[in-house]
């Protein structure tokens, strides 16, 4: 089965405010596509329309099937999956089970593939291993993102989306993070990615959309975009700009 | 007519005129409604804002009841002084009780509630003082400038002004200064306090305060009805005040009114229909209001009243806040001036040194960087300078005086403000509302005057100041949104305009540009430096490093909870350990 996703017209309102207005967009399967844009442009609200948290009107398919009606529970055994803004993890429960209860709806696979999915996590993510005994609520930031991202990766999913991965990260960690989304995308998922890094998030990414106040204002290949002027200026800095002319 | 105020006008010109047009049977359960009203109002305040449950106010309704009824029928006082002593009474009782229990979190508050409910009914039944489980009968009629407040009718115009005049001072308290905090209570109580607010103390001044109010509906039951006996003060009825409470919308003021009245008409009319289906008598309506409770908290979790309010057009007027003399600023501490010494400073928890033997120190406007890898300690550092936890030890010194050991609220006062690294609002609340809260040192307006609408000036100048906070970060066209309806990078500069709605000398950020663009974090660093500029001193914990490099004087670098280095951004980023621990090589 495919696993492209394909959004048009897509609008979401919170009583009479529009969050989302009629925007269009695709993930080719096997894609990193990037969405940036301002502090409420509706990157979350668009994530969160996608994976069913939040009604909406527009058509939303993904490969191949039409999403209206399907509850997000559908929508995750279709291989979709979010990692949320404020990562919501079990803060009460260990690692391990957070990362047992990705796996949730593959109760039917058995315990023994879903032990597998949790060494494969572990991996890629070796300081989970190390405190997979530990309750989330103790780790720090990182090993927050990390769990978050495994924890998602144990419902096998085919389309990752993923909502500011980098963010409240240091440096060296955030850096970890790019090369394990990078390293996910030669695994064959397809991602979908808000960033408050537009620069990073565009060199990692081959397609980007620019929202503004609820609206897809320019797309266009990553390349692309990190060259144009309103993007540099607004988004990646001059800096970038200088780097790239040289 | 202005149609959010409508359907508060036509509820005012039902109540006048119902005691012309009901039957008599009518303007008895208007009555009762009016006297649940007052109870389940003091529950919405305490259980539904605050976030503390009782199952107990029925006591005080009791303490109300039978103090007037001693009173006024064994000594023969006037049911207005037994008023006052009826409140006095409770008063203390509440004081007593709210010492002992409102301290108490978790269910461990409801079930003392449930306790003390208990043992003061037995109180009731057995004492000779009381009547006994007969209670006390012929209690006198109120009344007031020789009328004589007799009959059903008569009484109705007692309860409902009363009822009236609390649900309104209600309104009033929640739209003040102190109404803020109170509002904050339930989730924000760490954040209360670090912006001055005595939480234990406004929770007690909340419980006596809907104490009253039972006691209240208590004396006017008791003058109503002429007689008092324990059964009216159980248990169960304890449980359908908050059931009122719960059903009626427990955080809307006037929740309490569409709570009591529907419970009341309920419970009527099942007392007339149940006993067709059963051959026996007992309360059968506990259980089918236990049926009804089901689908209501499936359908509309918050009660009745939001389903309602949604219905009304929002009052636009509310909008942006009148423009007012400014507040009074803080002199800010000479440039270069000592303003922070922290030394030795140590924290565990459990096994874990969060923070050890940290040192440094700040100096009137500078701006500090205090950068680390995730879980390095930073944020435990601000929790120990701003006292939401103490420190095992070591000295925290500001501007010459030592803040180690008091309470944030206490250093709040001296003039430094937080940001929380996780989101610390009162979603429910307004941007502005939550920002006004940062200058609640800088008003004085208690519950007393704020319920009285009193102070409406200071009030004035604090939303004007929190709306002048808002625009300097950028959020003025988002004054009367939800806090919670804000994007996560914007909540974060609601945090912001919260702290300096504080007057700080000395401003704590916590990943103040996690979640910004590059516009936006443009901005706030234009900000910083323009605080800088006039005297304002910033400890700044940030992951970018952009951000943080071009605009800090200094920076101390933690690890493992320790201090790995310090200096000016350029040694830092050249320091190898530095670039070790945190920064990573260049690719």
């Amino acid at each position: 089965m495919s696993a492209s996703l394909a959004v048009e017209h897509l609008s979401v309102s919170y009583g009479k405010i529009e969050a989302l207005h009629r925007a269009s967009l695709g993930v080719a399967e096997g894609a990193i596509v990037t969405v940036i844009g301002p502090n409420g442009a509706g990157k979350t609200t668009l994530l969160g329309a996608i994976i069913g948290l939040l009604g909406s009107s527009g058509v939303l398919r993904y490969g191949g099937t039409d999403l209206r009606g399907t509850t997000v529970e559908e929508r995750v055994a279709l291989g979709m999956c979010l990692v949320p803004e404020r990562r919501e993890l079990f803060a009460e429960l260990s690692v391990a089970d957070n990362l047992r209860l990705g796996a949730f709806h593959r109760r039917r696979d058995g315990a023994r593939a879903i032990l597998a999915s949790m060494e494969e996590v572990f991996v890629r993510f070796p300081r989970l291993k190390e405190r997979a005994r530990q309750l989330a609520g103790t780790l720090s930031g990182g090993e927050r993102q990390m769990l978050a991202l495994g924890r998602a990766l144990m419902a096998k999913p085919r389309l990752l989306l993923l909502d500011e991965p980098s963010l409240g990260l240091a440096p060296r960690v955030v850096r970890e993070i790019f090369h394990i989304i990078a390293d996910l995308k030669r695994t064959g998922v397809s991602m979908l990615l808000v960033e408050q890094n537009a620069r990073a998030a565009l060199q990692l990414a081959d397609y980007g959309y620019v929202l503004e106040t609820g609206e897809i204002v320019l797309e266009g290949a990553a390349a692309e975009l990190a060259k144009n002027p309103r993007v540099v200026e607004t988004y990646l800095g001059l800096s970038v700009a200088a780097r790239l002319a040289t | 007519m202005n149609a959010a105020r409508a359907p508060f006008a036509l509820f005012l010109a039902f109540l006048a005129g119902a005691p012309f047009l009901l039957p008599e049977f009518y303007v008895t359960l208007m009555n009762f409604i009016g006297l649940a009203t007052l109870v389940t109002l003091g529950l919405v305040l305490l259980t539904g804002v605050a976030g503390l449950m009782s199952f107990g106010q029925q006591v005080f309704v009791g303490l109300g009841a039978y103090t007037t009824a001693v009173l006024a029928t064994k000594y023969g006082v006037s049911p207005w002084l037994t008023l006052g002593a009826g409140l006095a009474v409770t008063a203390l009782a509440a004081l007593a009780l709210g010492l002992i229990t409102v301290r108490l979190s978790g269910h461990y508050l409801p079930l003392s509630t449930l306790a003390w409910g208990i043992a003061l009914y037995y109180l009731f039944g057995n004492l000779q003082l009381l009547g006994k489980h007969d209670g006390i009968q012929d209690i006198p009629a109120v009344s007031l400038l020789g009328w004589k407040v007799d009959t059903g009718r008569e009484s109705y115009v007692l309860i409902w002004i009363a009822a009236l005049a609390a649900l309104v001072a209600a309104r009033n308290l929640l739209d003040s200064r102190p109404g803020r905090a109170v509002r904050a209570l339930r989730f924000r109580a760490t954040m209360a306090e670090s912006f001055g607010v005595d939480t234990a103390r406004l929770k007690l001044v909340i419980f006596i305060y809907a104490a009253l109010l039972a006691a209240l509906s208590g004396w006017l039951y008791a003058h109503f009805l002429r007689f008092v006996s324990p059964g009216a003060f159980n248990v169960n009825i304890g449980i359908e005040y908050l059931f009122m409470a719960v059903v009626g919308g427990a955080s809307h003021v006037w929740g309490a009114v569409v709570g009591a009245s529907l419970l009341t008409l309920l419970k009527e009319w099942l007392k007339d229909l149940l006993p067709k289906f059963f051959d026996q008598s007992g309360n059968y309506e506990v259980i089918v209001f236990g049926l009804l409770m089901l689908p209501l908290l499936h359908r509309a979790r918050d009660g009745l009243m939001p389903v309602f309010a949604r219905l009304i057009p929002r009052d636009e007027r509310a909008a942006a806040p009148a423009p007012a003399a400014p507040l009074a600023r803080r002199a800010p501490p000479a440039a270069g001036v000592l303003l922070l010494e922290v030394t030795g400073l140590r924290k565990n928890f459990g096994g874990l040194a969060a923070v050890r033997e940290l040192s440094f120190e700040m100096r009137g406007g500078e701006i500090l960087g205090l950068i680390g890898p995730n879980g390095a300690g930073k944020s435990t550092v601000f929790n120990l300078v701003t006292g939401v936890l103490p420190a095992d030890a070591g000295d925290v010194r500001f501007r010459g005086e030592r803040i180690a050991g008091l309470r944030s609220r206490q250093i709040a006062r001296r003039g430094i403000a937080r940001t929380f690294q996780h989101v610390n609002l009162v979603g429910t609340m307004s941007a502005l509302d939550n920002v006004a809260i940062g200058a609640h040192l800088r008003g004085a307006v208690g519950t007393g005057r704020a319920m009285l609408r009193l102070g409406r000036a200071e009030e004035r100048r604090l939303l004007a100041e929190a709306a002048r906070q808002l625009e300097r970060v950028g959020l003025g066209a988002h004054l009367v949104e939800p806090a919670a309806s804000l994007a996560l990078g914007q909540q974060r500069l609601v945090e912001i305009a919260r702290a300096l709605a504080a007057d700080p000398v000395l401003l704590l950020l916590d990943e103040p540009a996690a979640g910004l663009r590059l516009q936006e974090k443009s901005a706030l660093a234009d900000l910083l430096r323009r605080l800088r500029a006039e005297g304002t001193s910033i400890l700044l914990v940030e992951h970018d490093m952009e951000f943080v490099m071009g605009l800090v004087d200094r920076l101390v670098v933690m690890d493992f909870g320790e201090k790995i280095a310090e200096g000016l951004p350029q040694a830092i980023q050249a320091n190898p350990q530095v670039i070790e621990a945190y920064l990573g090589g260049v690719e």
